[in-house]
């Protein structure tokens, strides 16, 4: 029966969220700083299209829809993941997590999981605050709007994995802090979280389409718009879901290898 | 002694070499993304604001520095929420050294060479795009105001993470979102409502890291004169660290064993 | 007028603990209500510590002696009351105090975590601006009689917990204060390093430092003071000097049996009228007065009753003495506060 097996996984979320809530200032005011950079961004992009000529094909409104869109992915699956695994590694701490009789990987993507249920209402409080303030985005129709949803669920994985992923190279440096930065930078750009790919120059929108990171600001604000619909969203979702599959087996790969490392060497 | 206490950290950081070249390419990285940022919107528009691209590059460049100052000089107040919590702010308390410099160097951000370096290289760039009209006095203010912007922004560091006093978690969540919050003022202010300026330029001064002393610098906009101001912003930054590092330690509780 | 090296008066410390209940509901009510309990960790302690004195301060688990060692130290401000300690308000005077002082607490290293623990001395120099000849002086003396001479190069997360304290020491002593804290100087230490920490110790206050030690081992102060202060739950129940307490304690000795076989506990007590005799028959405990029945007596005439599989012998720690002074078996000292 898989509610038996999913247990101790719910657990686990739970526990997640829980903890979160416990250190709930500091939880609570980051998630407000992040309003800070989106905030940064709406401004300078009113400024930028107040003349009401469109920029690389956005007008005002579409770009706030944008931003708001890649704000809600950056919200989910904050850094919490990687940054306690990659104390719990380094400290040798890992091995507690070894004896509990769950998998690993399954065991962070539940830990993850019960944190976006606190940063998707997080999210979706600054985004209300947001559209009071800068004013309304155009909502997309029902069958986009179903494209959008199912895009933006598989964020969630999606990023997880890539994070996952990075964690993992722990076990290979002591130095997770600049690793942590890397893969931020890399996928802050590539995402198109930081400005819609059709703002680089061709080489660079090219290494954006064939990495996984599109598919975690990029593509759902991009099926929002409008600017990808019909076979063109169901392709981009369909490559969402390629690199979720490829980087779970990667990941889980990487694990073992890694797992065999740390019995080999005692950590 | 403070200076050895960092040095010292040098030393034990660079026992692992291939990690410290990991952490200065990831944060060069890291330093780089507000710069494509940059770069992509200055593609596809002459100025923001009426600010150009070069005028822009150089208050980023401040708030690059800024960082890596705070990275260098500060770092350790970064571990005071759990030097809090755990109770290990003990030592620091028995030993006849202000406590506030012996957190600040309790540890060194090694970051602190790739946020730096990549902060320099920006700011000589933009310097000598930027044509400005140097002669001896304005390079000596230059010189006061720069130095003391960096002030500005390593004590705003401290002081958000003074916050660990009151709040009591274990990780700064909040002072990095403070931290984020100096990022607003990598680009022009004038973008911002009366509002929000009000409040960077005074409450939580992280104008005065970037925007005031370029803009004075450049003799650009109406209020360039608010530049020459900043070494007083550093004295109310200093002085609010300092007052916040003894008041929070009053209600320091140090832990149960 | 000579005014005590050490000096406390009414001294209060209270916590504020978040009265949460359990689990989500308890944290998001807590949130609302903000209810606390308040917890008088030290509540009036009055104490005089002369110069070059060696105090013990022991009291059972939570007593208030950590928080004592705090409240002296500058590192907690007192909720009220007064502290002074050579002319200084600790925490309001913190590095004026610093100096004068050296604290060790055992469960929890002050080197720092990542430097060779020769690095942490060097900086420890600056910190104090101890002169480089006393401070060459210094670190070779207590490298002898601590034996550091090979943990100096080793980072300070490498040492066992043994070397660690050793070094602790040393640490807290570069700069040779005239007041030292000890908090659990000895725990987790093996016999052999334990001695050798004692009898560091003992030249410490042989060289006319003061001491205060606080601990669970009585055997750490026997040897090191001569005065003995008794906390438990934040107040000051006993405060005399060591010998009168020793004498006191040495009366009594337990004497833990297994018989053979299960025997009549009331025959024992008739055998050996005046001790105090529990447990069961197939396993129980004699506690007697030494100058009454020596353990010989005492086997004896167990034996004479039964056959004894095992036994073995209990001198009285902490917990025991504690009970005493409850019991009213210690004599009050004029500066005692009585509960
Ligand atoms: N930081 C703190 N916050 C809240 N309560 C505390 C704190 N420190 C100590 N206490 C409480 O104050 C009381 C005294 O603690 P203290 O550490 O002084 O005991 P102790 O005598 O040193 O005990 P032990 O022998 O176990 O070390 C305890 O009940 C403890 O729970
Ligand atoms: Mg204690």
């Amino acid at each position: 029966m898989p509610s038996v097996a999913m247990r101790p996984y719910l657990a686990i979320a739970r526990i997640s969220w829980r903890s979160a809530l416990a250190y709930r200032i500091p939880f609570v005011l980051s998630l407000c700083m992040m309003v800070f950079n989106l905030l940064a961004m709406l401004s300078l992009w009113r400024v930028l299209l107040a003349s009401g000529h469109p920029l690389a094909g956005f007008t005002w409104p579409e770009m706030r829809a944008y931003l708001l869109v890649s704000f809600v992915t950056g919200c989910l699956v904050s850094s919490f993941t990687d940054f306690t695994m990659a104390f719990r590694i380094q400290s040798g701490l890992v091995a507690l997590d070894l004896t509990q009789p769950v998998h690993y990987q399954r065991a962070r993507f539940a830990q993850c999981l019960g944190m976006t249920v606190l940063e998707s209402a997080t999210a979706a409080v600054v985004c209300g605050a947001a559209l009071a303030a800068f004013g309304a985005i155009p909502v997309p129709a029902l069958p986009q709007l179903a494209l959008f949803l199912v895009s933006l669920v598989a964020v969630v994985p999606l990023k997880f994995l890539i994070v996952y992923s990075s964690g993992l190279l722990c076990f290979w440096t002591h130095n997770y802090l600049g690793v942590s930065f890397a893969r931020a930078a890399v996928s802050a750009v590539l995402s198109g979280a930081l400005v819609p790919l059709v703002f680089f120059p061709g080489w660079l929108r090219i290494l954006a389409e064939v990495l996984p990171f599109q598919g975690i600001a990029s593509t759902p604000a991009l099926i929002y718009l409008g600017q990808a619909s019909g076979w063109d969203a169901v392709r981009l979702i369909g490559i969402q879901l390629l690199w979720i599959a490829v980087l779970w087996a990667g990941a889980s790969a990487a694990w073992n290898a890694a797992l065999r490392r740390l019995t080999i060497h005692g950590g | 002694m403070y200076r050895r206490s960092l040095g010292a950290h040098v030393r034990a950081s660079l026992e692992y070499e291939a990690d410290f070249w990991i952490l200065v390419f990831g944060v060069g990285l890291s330093q780089c993304v507000g710069l494509v940022f940059i770069g992509a919107v200055f593609a596809k528009v002459p100025h923001i604001n009426g600010w150009g691209l070069w005028e822009v590059v150089l208050m980023y460049s401040m708030m690059t520095i800024g960082q890596g100052c705070s990275e260098l000089f500060a770092e350790g107040s970064w571990d005071l929420p759990m030097l809090v919590n755990r109770g290990e702010l003990d030592r620091m308390l028995v030993r006849p050294y202000p406590v506030i410099l012996q957190v600040c160097s309790f540890r060194l951000g090694m970051n602190a060479f790739g946020t730096l370096a990549v902060g320099t290289v920006l700011l000589v760039t933009a310097l000598a795009r930027l044509h400005v009209h140097w002669t001896p006095a304005r390079a000596a203010i230059a010189l006061l105001v720069f130095a003391s912007a960096l002030v500005v922004k390593v004590s705003l560091t401290v002081i958000a993470n003074a916050s660990a006093f009151w709040l009591r978690g274990t990780i700064s969540t909040f002072a990095a979102g403070a931290d984020q919050l100096g990022d607003l003022t990598r680009y022009p202010l004038t973008i911002y409502g009366v509002g929000l300026r009000a409040f960077l330029s005074t409450a939580v001064p992280f104008a005065f890291v970037g925007f005031f002393p370029a803009a004075w610098v450049l003799g650009h906009g109406q209020s360039a004169w608010v530049g020459l101001l900043t070494p007083l912003a550093a004295a109310y930054c200093v002085t609010v660290a300092v007052l916040a590092f003894r008041f929070g330690l009053r209600r320091y509780d140090s832990a149960g064993n | 007028m000579d005014e005590p090296l050490i000096r406390a008066r009414a001294l209060t410390k209270t916590f504020r603990r978040p009265d949460k209940g359990p689990g989500l509901a308890g944290s998001a009510r807590h949130l609302i209500t903000r209810k606390y309990t308040e917890h008088h960790a030290i509540d009036g302690i009055d104490l005089d510590v002369a110069a070059g004195e060696a105090v013990a301060y022991v009291g059972r688990n939570g007593a208030g002696k950590s928080t004592t060692v705090k409240l002296l130290t500058g590192i907690l401000v007192p909720s009220s009351g007064e502290v002074r300690v050579a002319g200084v308000v600790p925490h309001q005077d913190r590095i004026a105090n610093a100096r004068n002082i050296g604290v060790v607490f055992g469960q929890r290293t002050q080197l720092w975590w990542d430097l060779p623990v020769r690095e942490t001395f060097t900086l420890l120099r600056d910190m104090y601006r101890i002169p480089p000849e006393r401070y060459r002086a210094t670190l070779a003396r207590l490298t002898e009689v601590l034996d550091l001479g090979p943990l100096l190069p080793v980072t300070g997360r490498k040492l066992s917990l043994g070397q660690r304290m050793r070094a602790d020491l040393a640490a807290a002593l570069l700069h040779e204060p005239p007041i030292v804290y000890l908090d659990e100087p000895t725990i987790g230490l093996d016999i052999e390093v334990k001695d050798r920490v004692r009898e560091f110790l003992r030249d410490l206050v042989a060289n006319g430092t003061t001491v205060l030690l606080t601990t669970h081992d009585l055997g750490d102060i026997e040897d090191v003071c001569r005065r003995i202060v008794i906390v438990d739950g934040g107040r000051i129940i006993h405060d005399g000097p060591l010998a009168a307490v020793r004498d006191e304690l040495a009366r009594e000795r337990s004497m833990h049996v297994q018989p053979a076989v299960p025997v009549d506990l009331a025959a024992i007590r008739a055998a050996l009228p005046g001790t105090e005799v529990s447990g069961e028959p197939g396993e129980f405990s004699i506690r007697f007065d030494r100058f009454a029945y020596s353990a010989g007596q005492v086997a004896a005439a167990v034996m004479g009753l039964a056959e004894i599989r095992d036994f073995r012998i209990d001198e009285p720690g902490i917990e025991d003495v504690v009970r005493r002074v409850y019991e009213g078996g210690l004599v009050e000292s004029p500066t005692g506060a009585p509960a």
